[in-house]
């Protein structure tokens, strides 16, 4: 006899991906089971399967000009995909709108990827930033499960449109990522003449010498040559430092100054789905059929990693990688026990500022500390605009009463001296010790709508968006992201 | 994924899991029996859970968090351990100490009891009992004279809630000791507790200890509760999660 246990609606998390690409807009939906996971007494709610239900079609970015993208046109095709999807704006739980490559520096990235949130379903979040799209196309192509399994070291390559994301995942998840401004692109062909040349190809082209200008008729020869030099920066990336001096300039956000050894490379992305697939001696096919440097990329791409004896393996995912991990991937369940103002929920994007671990500090000192991480907030932020910061605490210490009572008298009086009364302020800890805080902090901070959320680890700089709790549970969907426009 | 691991690697495989794992794995063996350090770490945990049941629990600890103290039927470890009925009752004597000298008809009554584990409640109470009397307290919760009962059972609050005619008990007894650890506590609570009410009616928050529920989250959590039972004049089955205000409508 087969035991099944009841259907119960709280189960499941309807969860989209949206990604708004250099080149391509797609949406993904899935289904996010929730499990309970952990010892008896202290069990947790965690994601446990992750099914995607339906891939949507991929549409070309639509954009007014080269530097805004048209966001009507953009909300067009999600309403469509979504229709054909079945799905009703509000039968979505959760998820994220993540806008990629060279759309985040386009001038009205930031509504844009707002308004999308707001629009589709009750917690869908915005989100960018380069290194957290690599993640996420690593998580999204199963790169990093491929790693936990396998247990090697795995570089998950996501080459697009207008960047190459990196992030390189072992046994126990991501390590690190690596970011370059090189992509399909960033080069334009048409009518056999050149008809874009992005400052990254441009600066590329200048260093060797390739006397590439936009209107000059298409040769090829040197377009390869170019796509060799863009792909050996891709493999410098992976294997430096040292790192080409090209490379460094070409980085987005700082590289690694450790190298590393990699076991294996999966390239993903709409350029990164043909390495390997796309060689000009074998294809009958016009190299310049997507209009860009796409095909030649991958092709350099493919005979760079080979020259470097690196091992590159296929994995389901690649064109989507990023949207199905924005899609299943950036939700995070809460603790059990927490202590929340539903009122207040959902919160959105508010800025986090970690007051790191307090395991060490003594409770004279406790209040300074405290102190800093508020004057930091309030310095760096419009509080009561942003709608309140969240302050994350990797370690409170020994969770005893005492030290959970020291902890929140300097909280309170820290948060008295130095934070605007009846702006929200929420406490994320690590340790399972939220109810607990929460109860303290409340008699002390009566002044401040409260929320105190645990099991989650967060960092200075990151932004947390906080759901409603899940039916009949005291759980709160939680998602920690970065939001860098214009990186 | 098949790899052909060395037989390094296949250490390091196992190391992780165990790592992860409380249970004895990857231990090894020594023809058909345990190492001997198997055998010595299995009869110490033994040993720590034996200790465990048949311990005290200080009078330093009874005194430092000022509970009331009195004892079940029980005289002894054995009989405890051969009478559950007797941990479970208490005598007229004792009742009638109870009602001179404790508050009458709190709101909730508190009671710490032994169990089967003394560790348990000399490694808990302390920092579970403050954050629940601050979080009832917080709530406008009228809290009567905590109590401390030697040789009790879980049911032993239905004896002396009826006695002292609480609105609802809370009971943080030992849990019985395991190989893995014998600090947990369990926290039970009832509402209108009587002499005889089922299990059924029970409310029960289960492995509170450093490597389970935090006794301080537990704290927080049972106050949390208690305050619904009251609100809802029910527990157990009658107050079951589905029907738990935490969802914003």
């Amino acid at each position: 006899m087969v035991f099944e246990p009841p259907a119960d609606a709280a189960s499941t998390l309807t969860s989209v991906g949206i990604d708004v690409g250099t080149t391509t807009t797609h949406l993904v939906v899935s289904e996010l089971a929730v499990e309970s996971a952990g010892v008896s007494g202290a069990e947790k709610l965690e994601i446990g399967d992750r099914t995607v239900c339906f891939r949507g079609p991929v549409h070309e970015t639509p954009l007014l000009t080269p530097e805004a993208v048209d966001i009507e046109r953009v909300a067009e095709h999600i309403d469509a995909d979504l229709a054909a999807a079945g799905v009703a704006p509000e039968d979505i739980d959760t998820g994220a709108v993540i806008v990629t490559g060279e759309t985040a520096r386009t001038a009205n990235a930031e509504p844009l990827a707002h308004q999308l949130a707001d629009e589709n379903g009750s917690f869908v979040v915005a989100t960018a930033g380069a290194a957290l799209e690599a993640i996420l196309a690593g998580q999204g192509a199963g790169s990093a499960t491929h790693a936990a399994d396998s247990e090697t070291t795995i570089a998950n390559v996501d080459v697009g449109g207008g960047t190459t994301n990196t992030a390189i995942f072992d046994v126990d998840g991501v390590i690190e990522t690596r970011c370059l401004n090189v992509g399909g692109r960033l080069v334009g062909v048409a009518d056999g003449k050149l008809t874009k040349l992005a400052d990254p190809a441009r600066r590329v082209s200048e260093k060797h010498s390739l006397d590439l200008s936009v209107g000059k008729p298409v040769d090829a020869e040197k377009l390869s040559r170019l796509a060799a030099a863009m792909a050996s920066l891709v493999i410098d990336s992976l294997l430096g430092p040292p790192y080409n001096q090209l490379t460094l300039q070409l980085s987005i956000g700082p590289l690694p100054k450790k190298p590393l050894e990699v076991d294996a490379i999966v390239f993903t992305g709409g350029v990164g789905r043909l390495v390997g697939e796309y060689t000009i001696s074998t294809a009958s096919a016009d190299p310049f059929a997507y209009n860009d440097l796409g095909p030649l990329l991958a092709e350099a791409l493919a005979e760079t990693a080979a020259d470097s004896q690196l091992s590159v393996i296929r994995l389901s995912e690649d064109l989507r990688a990023t949207v199905i991990g924005a899609g299943t991937h950036t939700t995070r369940l809460s603790g059990r026990t927490i202590c929340v103002d539903s009122e207040l929920l959902p919160l959105r994007n508010l800025p986090v500022i970690s007051a790191g671990s307090l395991a060490e500090i003594d409770d004279s000192a406790l209040t300074a500390t405290f102190s800093t991480v508020f004057s930091q907030a309030t310095r760096w932020y419009d509080v009561r605009d942003v709608g309140g910061v969240a302050v994350g605490i990797e370690e409170l210490g020994e969770l005893s009463y005492d030290r959970l009572q020291e902890v929140a008298v300097s909280f309170a009086s820290a948060l008295n001296d130095n934070y605007p009364p009846s702006v929200p302020i929420v406490v994320v800890t690590e340790q399972n010790c939220a109810k607990a805080l929460g109860q303290l902090l409340e008699a002390r901070c009566v002044d401040w709508p409260l929320t105190v959320i645990d099991e989650l680890a967060v960092g200075t700089g990151s932004y947390l968006d906080i759901g409603e709790p899940l039916t009949h549970s005291e759980t709160v969907p939680a998602v920690v992201k970065t939001l860098v426009f214009g990186e | 994924m098949a790899t052909n691991n060395s037989p390094d690697e296949l250490d390091e495989v196992l190391d992780r899991i165990a790592e992860r794992n409380p249970s004895r794995l990857g231990v090894g063996r020594a023809g058909s029996r345990p190492r001997t350090p198997t055998l010595l770490e299995f009869r110490s945990d033994h040993g720590v859970a034996r200790d465990a049941v048949h311990s005290h629990v200080s009078d330093e600890l009874i005194e430092t968090m000022e509970l009331f103290a009195v004892q079940t039927l029980v005289e002894d470890k054995d009989e405890y351990l051969a009478r559950p009925d007797k941990g479970r009752e208490i005598s007229e004597a004792t009742a009638e100490l109870l009602r001179d000298s404790c508050q009458r008809a709190p709101q909730v009554q508190l009671i710490v009891a032994d169990g089967l584990s003394s560790t348990a409640v000399e490694r808990n109470i302390p920092d579970l009992l403050p954050i629940l009397t601050d979080g009832l307290d917080q709530r406008g919760l009228d809290v009567g004279t905590p109590v401390f009962v030697t040789y009790g059972r879980v049911d032993v609050m239905d004896a002396i809630g009826e006695e002292i005619d609480a609105e609802c008990c809370v009971i943080l007894i030992g849990e019985r000791p395991g190989l893995a650890t014998a600090e947990s506590l369990s926290a039970y609570m009832v509402y209108g507790p009587e002499r005889g009410t089922p299990t059924a009616k029970k409310t029960v928050i289960s492995n509170i200890h450093d490597g389970g529920l935090p006794p301080v989250e537990a704290g927080a959590e049972i106050a949390d509760l208690v305050d619904e039972m009251c609100d809802k004049q029910a527990s157990g089955l009658d107050l079951t999660s589905a029907d738990r205000e935490f969802a914003k409508d």
